[in-house]
Parts: structure tokens; C-alpha cells; sequence
């Protein structure tokens, strides 16, 4: 059990953030009050609830770029509409219809037209921002109602926000559906082997078109989030989303060349990057150097990661090699054989 | 005959007939589009994107993606500006070292991507972060505020961009016609071009046949970083501000040239020419919109739309379902025209 938990990727996401907060800690004390923890995950809550949109998509073996100006699109309609007075569950239902509508229509490039998936999603994502200079004639989306605002303070025993407890139940949800589902399980097999999974017989572009439908859907209720937190919407919101949540997902461990990584890696991935410029503040930085640490971060751990991996790979092929040609001690035959 | 149809079969061509229809349509739409001055001062903002998009070629023929040249671009131009104002350099020793500067953020990337085996995405996903970080780093070195960015160049660095040729065509679209001329020679006419070539169809058997595919496919970063360099020294030239965030939207026009081109992002096979067909193409569409009333945030939605058209019309080929829709119609219709 120890040994599988040691195994797998995300645990080198979960050491890191823990290392970064006990170092950050230890330069600054007052980095590690409870508050200030609870602040740090509770502000990640729209990156996370994107991110685990964005890697059920990199693991099927595509890519979702477009995620930033869908929440943007998102947050700009409902924003107006509960700011008109229009019921809230409308206003949330119709930012949901948005990012579906966007979603399939990435997913239908995608799996009928072919069109490459980092290709078909810029266009879209272009587009889409376009759109909400048309919706919203380039002016912010502003005085949103007090008490839709005050939703996103409502805490769980003053310390955990609804919001982030119920980011939290969709990671493990999704989770589960991905490890423990049929329909889950096929994900994973579409992005390691697409050829493979075709001839078993799994419903390869279906899959495909409910990650992107679903990517859709999580970055819309990001964007209802977002409205909530923040409490105006500029024609820019999200700009950006799309390339810090990819981030977050490879920081989480999950590889872009699919099949590999679960949303477990990507809800920790995403509370690092809402970390790190709370980090630098408290390290007595200022916080504009957010994505110079974020770019050095992401090479470093994505670099060292394909070093160790190949590393072993290394490792694995010369001891079946010495086991097959015998010259190989009883140690070495021992964890070959445990290989 | 054969050769005929042929050259009108080339994507090339098709992109130049897509190009004279646009000034046919914005011609009759508004005269002004006409006026050659005009025409070229407003494609003077979308050089800089052009120059990227010959060799961000190089890196997608290789089968790689390149999302950071637009971070080199700010980074660039803010150096440029702190070197001369805040360091007080010459303002062409500025230049170079930026150029330099650009070459070696490229490179950095490159070595990453081949040394590594990390897919390009990821690693220029991390470099964009982190020279648009820099960026930012070294425009907090001036004493100017951020928001401000470097103005009052030397007239002499301004000239760079506001000389014109036969009084008409701007130095720096003359500078974007040599880079043409210089990439299609580098990639089409020299070895070193055949091994890009080779690298992105197939890397195991160009590593095989004795091609150093690390150092080649390194190297192709490196010239798109140096080609964000020069365009990002170009549009501080022009604007007459040095500032960090610019060409921080560049990646999707950029992307839309190359691809647009006729540059497959798996790898194996395009052209600069066609690279440079189509970013000019994509730059008189903004233009022709934007004479016409069309104001300039809406411009990504045609750019997307042009970028989605395309592609989906060259990729839906390889789906067999609409293939056999397709191909029913086009028997039926020989049938019928036999």
C-alpha cells in the first residue's frame, strides 16, 4: 500500500506543496496559521474546478486551450444576468449551456472534423473572446448583488468555504468515476493507447467528446465561481486560465501525452499555482514575479521527472538484460525476477 | 498541362488568390484599403507576427510548437529599453544584446525539448511563464513605472522603422521580405534544411542516417526565439515604447499563419512561403475588417474562424466516415458528368 502510494505521481506534487509550506513557514511563521493555510486552498477554488475539466481532456489525449476565454464567456453572462435581476439558477443554468456549447463544439472538431485538438481550441478559444467583447460591448460587468457576492464567504466551521468543500467533492467524485467506472476506465485507455482501445472496442470519439463536453461544463461553473469571488467581470477575465491550469495539471503529474495521471494530481497542482504568489508576498517578494517562479517550476519539476523516468526505464532494461545473459549475480537475478 | 494544374493545385497558390480576393472585396468595400501607404501602415503592426510565424515554421516542421515566442517579443523590447535607458548603453549595443537575449531564451527551451524528451507544449508552456516573468522582472529594474513602459528612442532607432523604401514600403516589411528570402533559403535550399525536414518525418531515422537530430531540433528553437527577438526590437522601433507585456496575444496569430501556410503542426512537411502567404493573408483580413468598421478586440473572431475553416477542411480528409459520405456524392456526380 505504501509502496503503491509512493509510486504514484501525484505524491511528488503533495511533497512538494507540503515542503513549500513548511520552508515558507520556517522563513516566516505566520505563512503557516491555519487562516492563512485555509486562504491559500480556499483561493484555489476556480483554478481547481477548471483544472480537473482541462485533465480529464489531457488524459484522454487531447488538449483544451480554450478553457480561459469560456470561463470569461461564462462569467460575463451569468455576471449580467443575476446583476438584471434574473433568478440565479437561470443565470448558473445558462453560463452551464454556454460551456457545454463550447464544449461540443471543440469535441466535434475534434472527433469528426480531425482537426488537432491544441489547434481547434485556440481557434475556438479566439473566437470565444471575441464573443464577449460582442456581449458585453467591452465594458465590465459590474455591481453584482451583494448577497451572490456573499456566497463565496459562506464557511464550513469559519474555515473551509462551500465553494472549496464542494471543488473537493468533485475531485474525489471524478476520481472515483475515472478509476472506479466503465465509462471512467475508457478515458484513460483512449490517451495511452488510442489503437488499442479502438480495438477493443471502446467508443473512442464518444469518449473524447464527453471529456471536451465536461471541460466545457467545469470551466462554465469556474466562471460562475469566478463572478462570486472576484465580483465584476472585465472583457478579459480568464485570460490566461487556460495556460496556469494546463500548468497546474503537469505539476499535478499528469502527462500531456495522455492515459498517464488522475484529478487528484490536478486539484493539487492547482492549489500550488494559488499558492505561489501568496508565497512570494510572505517570502518578502513582490508577488511579480508569480510567473517567473511558475515557469522555473514547471521546467524544473516536468525536466527532473523525464530524467528519473528515463533513469529507471534505463535501469529496468539493463537488469533484464543481465538476468537474460546470465552474467548477472543472484541479487541482480532476484530484482529482475521482482521487476 | 500537368505542371499547370499542378502550380494551381499548390497551397501556395491558393493562398495568393486568397490574398487577391481580399483586396478585391476590402477595395470595393473602402477605397482606402487601396492606398498603398495606408495599406502598409497598417500592416506595419502585424510584421512583427509574420517575421515570427517563418520560423516558428522551422520548429512545427520538426513536429515541436513553439507558445512562447510572444513572451520573447516583451521581454525583448523591455530590455531594449531598460539597456538603453536605465543602463545607459548604446541604443544599438541595446539591440544586439536583446537579440543575443532572445536567442538564448530560444536555445534554453530547445535544449529542453531535445535533450529532455518533455514534450514542446510543456516546455514552451514553462518558458512563456518564465520570460514574460523576467519580462516583467527587468522592467522593474527601470526607473520608469511598469504601466509607462521606456519611450523618447533616438530618432536614429526610430528610423529603423520609420524610413521607407521608394517612399512607400517600410524598412521593416523590407526586413520581413529578406527574412523570407533567408529562411526559404535556409530550410529549402541548404542541408541544413533537408535535416529539419527529416527530424520532423521521422527523428529515429534521421538520428540513424547520422543526423545530429538534439543539436537540429535545439537549433530551430533557438531561431524562432532569435526571430521573436528581432520582431520584438521591430515593434519598439515602431511604437517608440519599450514595454513588457507586448506581444503577449501574438501566440494565436501566430499559430493560425503557420498552420495556415500549409505547415502540418505533426511534423514532416510545409514551407515558409507559404507561412509568409498567409500571415500576410490573416494581415489584410485585420486590416481590410478593421477600415471597414470592424474594431480591432473583435478581430480575433474571423482570425479563429479563418484558422478553424481551414484546418477542418484539410483534416476532414482523414476521418474514413466523411470520407464515404463524400465520396458517394463525387461518384454520383462522375457518373452523372460521364
Amino acid at each position: 500500500m505504501l509502496k503503491k502510494l509512493l509510486h504514484s505521481r501525484e505524491i511528488t506534487a503533495v511533497a512538494f506543496i507540503i515542503l513549500m509550506f513548511l520552508g515558507v513557514g520556517a522563513i516566516n511563521p505566520a505563512f503557516l496559521s491555519p487562516g492563512n493555510i485555509w486562504l491559500c486552498l480556499n483561493s484555489s477554488v476556480v483554478y481547481t474546478v477548471v483544472a480537473v475539466g482541462v485533465a480529464l481532456v489531457i488524459i484522454t489525449g487531447e488538449i483544451d486551450v480554450s478553457v480561459g476565454a469560456t470561463l470569461g464567456m461564462a462569467a460575463a453572462v451569468s455576471g449580467s444576468m443575476i446583476r438584471d435581476g434574473q433568478p440565479w439558477l437561470l443565470a448558473i443554468g445558462a453560463a452551464l449551456a454556454i460551456g457545454l456549447a463550447i464544449g461540443l463544439i471543440n469535441g466535434f472538431g475534434v472527433t469528426v472534423l480531425k482537426i488537432p485538438s491544441i489547434i481547434m481550441t485556440l481557434g475556438i478559444n479566439g473566437i470565444v473572446r471575441g464573443l464577449i467583447y460582442v456581449y458585453t460591448n467591452g465594458k465590465w460587468v459590474e455591481n453584482i448583488p451583494f448577497d451572490f457576492k456573499n456566497l463565496s464567504q459562506g464557511r464550513l466551521f469559519g474555515s473551509i468555504t462551500y465553494f472549496y468543500l464542494g471543488a473537493i467533492l468533485l475531485i474525489v467524485g471524478a476520481h472515483l468515476i475515472l478509476t472506479r467506472t466503465k465509462r471512467g476506465r475508457y478515458m484513460a485507455a483512449v490517451g495511452d493507447n488510442i489503437g488499442g482501445a479502438t480495438l477493443l472496442g471502446i467508443p473512442v470519439d464518444m469518449t473524447k467528446f464527453a471529456s471536451f463536453a465536461l471541460c466545457g461544463i467545469l470551466a462554465a461553473v469556474g466562471g460562475a465561481l469566478y463572478v462570486s469571488r472576484v465580483g465584476f467581470v472585465t472583457p478579459i477575465a480568464g485570460n490566461g486560465y487556460e495556460m496556469k491550469v494546463i500548468a497546474a495539471c503537469v505539476l499535478g503529474g499528469i502527462s500531456l501525452t495522455g492515459g498517464v495521471g488522475t484529478v487528484l494530481g490536478a486539484g493539487v497542482g492547482a492549489a500550488i499555482m494559488a499558492s505561489i504568489s501568496r508565497v512570494l508576498v510572505f517570502i518578502g517578494f513582490s508577488s511579480n514575479y508569480d510567473d517567473t517562479i511558475t515557469g522555473v517550476l514547471l521546467i524544473i519539476i516536468v525536466v527532473s521527472d523525464a530524467l528519473i523516468r528515463r533513469r529507471a526505464v534505463e535501469q529496468a532494461r539493463r537488469l533484464r538484460l543481465a538476468a537474460r545473459t546470465q552474467h548477472a549475480t543472484d541479487g541482480e537475478k532476484g530484482a529482475a525476477a521482482h521487476e | 498541362m500537368n505542371k499547370v494544374k499542378k502550380l494551381f493545385l499548390r497551397w501556395e497558390t491558393i493562398l495568393v488568390l486568397v490574398i487577391l480576393v481580399e483586396f478585391v472585396v476590402f477595395g470595393t468595400l473602402n477605397p482606402k484599403f487601396l492606398n498603398i501607404k495606408r495599406l502598409f501602415s497598417g500592416l506595419n503592426q502585424f510584421v512583427p507576427v509574420c517575421i515570427i510565424s517563418l520560423f516558428v515554421t522551422f520548429v512545427m516542421i520538426t513536429g515541436g510548437i513553439d507558445i512562447q515566442a510572444g513572451s520573447i517579443v516583451g521581454l525583448t523590447s523591455i530590455m531594449v529599453g531598460v539597456l538603453w535607458h536605465d543602463a545607459g548603453l548604446n541604443i544599438f549595443v541595446a539591440c544586439v544584446l536583446s537579440l543575443v537575449a532572445g536567442a538564448l531564451c530560444g536555445a534554453l527551451s530547445g535544449f529542453f525539448v531535445a535533450y529532455t524528451g518533455v514534450q514542446p507544449m510543456v516546455i514552451t508552456l514553462g518558458g512563456s511563464f518564465l520570460y514574460s516573468g523576467m519580462a516583467l522582472a527587468v522592467s522593474n529594474m527601470s526607473s520608469n513605472a511598469a504601466y509607462q513602459g521606456i519611450s523618447d528612442f533616438p530618432a536614429a532607432f526610430r528610423a529603423l522603422s520609420k524610413t521607407e523604401l521608394f517612399g512607400a514600403v517600410p524598412m521593416q516589411f523590407v526586413i520581413f521580405l529578406v527574412l523570407v528570402i533567408l529562411s526559404y533559403i535556409l530550410l529549402h535550399r541548404t542541408n541544413y534544411g533537408r535535416k529539419i525536414f527529416l527530424c520532423g518525418v521521422n527523428v529515429n531515422a534521421a538520428e540513424f542516417s547520422g543526423i545530429n537530430t538534439r543539436a537540429v531540433v535545439m537549433s530551430t528553437y533557438m531561431l524562432s526565439g532569435l526571430s521573436a527577438s528581432i520582431a520584438g526590437v521591430l515593434l519598439t522601433a515602431y511604437l517608440g515604447t519599450a514595454k513588457a507585456d507586448m506581444g503577449a496575444e501574438y501566440t494565436l496569430p501566430i499559430i493560425t499563419a503557420v498552420v495556415l501556410g500549409g505547415t502540418s503542426n505533426l511534423g514532416g512537411s510545409g514551407g515558409v512561403i507559404g507561412s509568409a502567404l498567409a500571415a500576410l493573408a490573416v494581415g489584410f483580413l485585420r486590416i481590410g475588417l478593421s477600415l471597414n468598421g470592424l474594431s480591432t478586440q473583435y478581430l480575433d473572431i474571423p482570425v479563429g474562424i479563418l484558422l478553424v475553416l481551414t484546418v477542418s477542411f484539410r483534416f476532414a480528409g482523414t476521418n474514413p466516415k466523411l470520407r464515404k459520405l463524400f465520396s458517394r456524392k463525387r461518384r454520383q456526380k462522375m457518373v452523372g458528368g460521364s
